[in-house]
């Protein structure tokens, strides 16, 4: 549908936001907005962040940047120097929306706080994304990505109990922050189009990421207990065959069996059966144990110490065939065949299975995104959600390093002149 | 800004026919911002959040699970059995009154209980109706069983995260299931909101839970996609950062459920530039070790990280998180501490910003909830009422949406179709 209208196709966003709200403003741009980014001359830092298009690292090259800045133009200005903060000024006037991540305090130094934009254009939202907020005692706290999800508590969570806490991977502090953020930019814009209002949004990369705890807040507030990092281990105090992570021929599934809403234990054993793999769990004492192995058996042995005595070796053998079978299979083959039969068994799926993904490709969910000036089409993350009648749309690709600088000043009023003049101060300064 | 104020979605009606988290936490949400929003449920197929815990100390049931009752404040309560023809009449009924449908219902659950968007518009033309099935309602996965704790390993969250020597243990929750889905979706759900406001025009909103995943994810699809490069765990280094990591700091003695216990304490300290190692090893006061050659730089840093972190975790082993990070900010250092639930539940910067919300629950209590994930200046979210008990408001909602007569209800009890 390349004509269907873009639900924010009336919209501008100056995006002031440097790497925390770079995915808020690529939500709001496919959807339609005319974003203009603003970078320092110097170009954003996202720019040095890898990885690097080919490996070569560079400020147009950097495959993070590329995919966080898509649908967005991109203007350098020096914020420290008049010119640039009078450029600011004029582009904020034309806005409707101004993502930014300064530092509480900062932005007002500059003149251009939530009351100066407001001052401008009376109904303008400001979106402001940060490590802890507008206030608060940590609100002036340096926050980078790890300390967003350590503050927010779902590092605490991650990983295995004889290693460290573990930081999630892909910066995902800036993108709940961002989600959260864009979610509460359009909510304002609702907000202004029924009354004319506009309002300041406030984010904090922390808040942002709390309710992502699952459950271990309300384990402290209601038990006093506190819900600590298990790696692979389940909750249960002994080991439970077929739930957990498992090696195969090339790489690893998740295996979740005996588990409501999957086929019963018994139907795996009837696979391994068919394959001529399930060597003596078809006999006594496995076949009756598998007959009742489930969630309920399970629990009911954590508070059994004769019955986890009787059946504990017999368990520990069962999940020594299943290691096995599974061992001799390829993931696919194991994820393919087990969801056949309802068997719940995901695939440890590693960035080249998600390229080859049949289900993605079937549904053409990577985007083609040319770059002329690499003389190639890079294939990206496409759509998080379809919308039938305002479809999402990548609109162009991220842009190079102050690309449309003469063309928002013009649109600004500038003359070729003074435009020239401006590149030349900027350059200098 | 008053408590009775106007908010952005007052008048806005939602059926939400999701269980789970992704669906609940932005209804949720919708709710907070002044929608009405009924949630559907059925004693024929409770959900399951409402079973697992953490409880109450003494409690059990439906209706007192800490978990469950921090994704459905400020809805209303309705059970019906969709698995009756009656049920579904009502479903429809009640579907006709919305502006909003949701579910996180699979595609075949769905279609049996003719719930398809096709459905919908026949009795409600301009309806936004929002699926978020696992992986979409065509391709040749459709089908697959899946929900939170395969949806990690599905989507490149295991192996990507986590450290190199181990399996692929994932981050430990069911983590896509809390922000990135139900928050994509809420944005998915505003746009259509704002394009039926200007022309009368609803629309279908489909968020495959797998596609909302892996778009978090996207430096490690592009580095194969361009570069060909399959990207494999690295715990908590970074390349443009060193130190970059949590440090070990002093064990505290906190009194927990079964007495008093060691509490593994730990801080975040990263260095992205020279500036911020100087701060910090001035913060150290300067220690010898840290003015070798061999830290000077980021890419020295990088080269002896090993060296560096082992020195690091020596000077913070004797300190708690809470003095490392102030001393360390103090000094232009990020730093943070790894929080545990006690932790973010005593942390007085969010004590300050009123982020927990306590409202009393009529069989749970007062427990902790999660406030706003944004804020609005103007419109700020009101958390007016708890959780709701299962089947908690099928009289009002039977009266008051569906126009039901007392009669009725009580037939439809006895027949099972309000289960």
């Amino acid at each position: 549908m390349p004509d269907a209208p873009a639900a924010l196709h009336d919209v501008r966003v100056i995006d002031l936001s440097g790497e925390i709200g770079a995915y808020c403003t690529k939500l709001l741009g496919d959807l339609g907005a005319d974003v203009i980014k603003v970078e320092p001359p110097t170009g954003d830092s996202s720019r040095g962040v890898g990885p690097f298009y080919h490996d070569q690292p560079g400020p147009e090259h950097s495959l993070y940047f590329f995919n966080l800045n898509t649908s967005k133009r991109g203007i350098t200005l020096d914020l420290r120097a008049d010119a640039g903060l009078d450029v600011a000024r004029k582009l904020i006037a034309t806005a409707d929306i101004v993502v930014e991540s300064f530092r509480p305090g900062e932005l007002e130094a500059l003149g251009l706080g939530y009351d100066a934009p407001t001052a401008l254009r009376q109904d303008i939202i400001v979106t402001s994304i940060t490590g802890f907020g507008q206030n608060g005692p940590h609100a002036g706290f340096l926050a980078p990505d790890i300390v967003g999800v350590a503050m927010g508590g779902i590092m605490w969570l991650a990983g295995d109990p004889e290693d460290p806490p573990n930081v999630p991977y892909g910066f995902q502090g800036y993108i709940s922050a961002s989600i959260q953020a864009a979610a509460g930019t359009m909510m304002a814009l609702y907000h202004r189009d029924i009354t004319g209002e506009g309002q300041h949004v406030d984010v904090s990369m922390q808040e942002a990421l709390l309710i992502s705890q699952e459950t271990a807040m309300q384990t402290w507030d209601l038990n006093k207990g506190i819900r600590n990092r298990t790696g692979a281990r389940t909750a249960l105090p002994f080991p439970v065959p077929g739930i957990g992570p498992y090696q195969t021929t090339d790489g690893w599934i998740w295996s979740y069996l005996g588990t409501p809403g999957g086929a019963p234990w018994t139907d795996v054993l009837k696979w391994m059966e068919e394959e001529g793999a399930s060597e003596d769990l078809s006999q006594t004492p496995y076949s009756e144990i598998i007959a009742k192995l489930d969630i309920r058996y399970l629990t009911g042995l954590a508070i059994d110490k004769d019955g986890r005595e009787r059946d504990g070796p017999h368990l520990e053998y069962i999940d020594q065939v299943l290691r096995r079978f599974y061992a001799a299979r390829t993931k696919a083959y194991l994820y393919e065949h087990g969801q056949g039969r309802r068997i719940l068994i995901g695939i440890v799926s590693t960035p080249e299975d998600l390229a080859n993904n049949a289900q993605l490709n079937a549904r053409d969910w990577f985007q083609q995104v040319e770059h002329p000036d690499l003389g190639e089409t890079l294939r990206y993350p496409g759509p998080p959600y379809r919308l039938s009648k305002t479809p999402w749309r990548i609109t162009r690709r991220a842009p190079h390093l102050g690309e449309h600088n003469a063309e928002v000043l013009s649109e600004l009023g500038y003359s070729p002149s003074q435009i020239e003049a401006f590149a030349g101060a900027q350059k200098a300064s | 800004m008053t408590e009775n104020g106007p908010l952005p979605l007052d008048g806005i009606k939602v059926a939400d026919f999701s269980w789970f988290g992704a669906g609940p936490i932005c209804a949720q949400a919708l709710g907070v911002y002044g929608a009405t929003v009924v949630r559907v449920e059925s004693e024929s197929h409770v959900d399951a959040l409402r079973g697992i815990g953490p409880f109450p100390q003494g409690k059990t049931g439906y209706n007192v699970s800490g978990y469950f009752n921090n994704f459905n404040m400020n809805k209303l309560s309705v059970t019906l059995n969709l698995n009756t023809s009656k049920g579904r009449e009502l479903a429809l009924k009640l579907i006709a009154w919305s502006d909003i449908f949701l579910t996180n219902m699979t595609p075949r659950i769905l279609e049996r209980w003719r719930l398809t968007y096709d459905d919908l518009i026949k009795v409600r033309p301009d309806i936004i109706a929002a699926y978020q099935p696992m992986q979409g309602f065509d391709g040749p996965h459709r089908d697959y069983l899946g929900f939170g704790a395969v949806l990690g390993p599905i989507t490149g969250f295991n192996h990507l995260c986590g450290f190199p020597h181990r399996p692929p243990v994932g981050v430990g929750t069911n983590y896509p299931d809390y922000v990135i889905n139900p928050m994509h979706t809420l944005v998915a759900i505003m746009a259509a909101l704002r394009h039926r406001r200007r022309t009368g025009e609803g629309q279908r909103i489909e968020l495959a839970q797998i596609e909302s995943s892996v778009a978090a994810l996207g430096p490690a699809i592009m580095d194969y996609t361009a570069n060909g490069r399959v990207q494999e765990r690295a715990g908590n280094r970074i390349a443009h950062a060193a130190p970059h990591g949590a440090f070990r700091c002093k064990t505290a003695k906190v009194t927990a459920v079964f007495g008093e216990q060691d509490l593994e304490r730990w801080c975040v300290i990263a260095c992205f530039d020279n500036e911020q190692w100087a701060g910090f090893r001035a913060a150290m006061g300067n220690p010898a070790w840290a003015e070798e050659q061999r830290f000077a730089t980021l890419d020295a840093r990088k080269e002896h990280e090993d060296d560096l972190e082992r020195h690091i975790s020596a000077w913070t082993a004797e300190q708690s998180p809470e003095e490392v990070m102030q001393r360390l900010q103090a000094r232009g250092v990020p730093a943070g501490i790894v929080q545990s639930g006690r932790d973010t539940l005593q942390d007085p910067h969010l004590k300050q910003r009123n982020y927990y919300v306590r409202l009393e629950h009529p069989e749970a209590g007062a427990g902790a909830q999660d406030g706003p994930g944004f804020r609005l200046s103007k419109t700020p979210a009101r958390f007016a009422m708890p959780s709701p008990c299962l089947g908690e408001h099928n009289e009002r909602v039977c009266k008051e949406v569906l126009g039901l007569s007392d009669e009725d209800i009580a037939n439809l009890l006895v027949e099972q179709v309000l289960y």
